[in-house]
């Protein structure tokens, strides 16, 4: 493909354009950026733990019917199956809180850079590598959180 | 986008501070039944609780709401998902609130 810039291309014809993959094309997340991963884990695990609050809110609801609900709710609980799901929320929690921080810095403008004029490959000014740093610290602090959960829950502590 | 993001930062404090008292003590001794209702019976971990309840409430909802919202966008679509967070938060908050009201002893008969 001919860059943009240069004075003497011209853009193909429509019948000749070969980007043709309509939803697939959209859903294909082998051409994501970073940020376009970013962007589909903090929808995921905000509704993932959106499930997870309100089934929260209906388990400690056992509570108010004595004794034997509540260790009735454990048992269905507190099983292997249990704290696999709960180390699963630690992860979702942890990059969720960690990558929303770092997007209510992005909304605010800091750490985005200067806008740039946009050139083929049209590769986003704003992604650069605080950015990208903060994707991933967000990713590595839910990892070191789910180890540590990990820890907690199945080491018997 | 403000309301989104002082919940969100607000409930991380908060859920913090809730996730430690599991802690504080063996982790299967802090779910036995004595010791959740001395949690609920003591005023201001329950205050904590009705916080933590709101603010992810809010923010669990607004949050599914700005995705609905950017799914598709018309004039009833928009009506009703705002009713539905609405409805959603109010459910869950009431539903939260009886918990923690008759945990805590504070019975309304």
């Amino acid at each position: 493909m001919e860059k943009a810039s240069s004075p003497s291309s011209s853009p193909p014809a429509a019948g000749d354009r070969n980007n043709r993959e309509g939803i697939i094309g959209w859903l294909n997340p082998g051409r994501y950026g970073w940020e376009r991963v970013a962007y589909w884990l903090q929808r995921l695990t905000g509704v993932g733990l959106l499930a997870y609050f309100i089934g929260h809110i209906y388990e400690t609801s056992n509570l108010t019917q004595g004794f034997d609900a509540w260790n009735t709710m454990l048992e269905l609980t507190q099983t292997p199956m249990g704290h696999m799901i709960l180390l699963l929320v630690i992860g979702m929690s942890t990059f969720h809180s960690a990558n929303g921080i770092r997007l209510v810095f992005t909304h605010g403008g800091k750490g985005v850079g200067s806008p740039g004029r946009p050139d083929y490959p049209y590769d986003a000014a704003s992604l650069n590598y605080r950015q990208k740093s903060g994707i991933w610290i967000a990713l590595i602090l839910a990892a070191v959180a789910m180890l540590y959960g990990a820890s907690v829950l199945f080491g018997g502590e | 986008m403000k309301i989104h993001y002082m919940t969100g930062i607000g409930a991380l404090f908060v859920v913090a501070v809730h996730i430690m008292m599991r802690l504080v003590m063996p982790y299967n001794l802090s779910l036995e039944y004595e010791n959740v209702i001395a949690n609920y019976h003591n005023l201001p971990y329950a205050v904590l609780l009705e916080s933590i309840l709101v603010l992810i409430a809010i923010h669990g909802f607004n949050g599914l709401r700005i995705i609905l919202l950017e799914l598709r966008q018309s004039k009833n679509w928009e009506d009703f998902v705002t009713i539905l967070t609405i409805a959603g938060m109010m459910g869950i908050i009431g539903y939260g609130t009886r918990t923690i009201i008759v945990a805590s002893g504070l019975s309304l008969g």
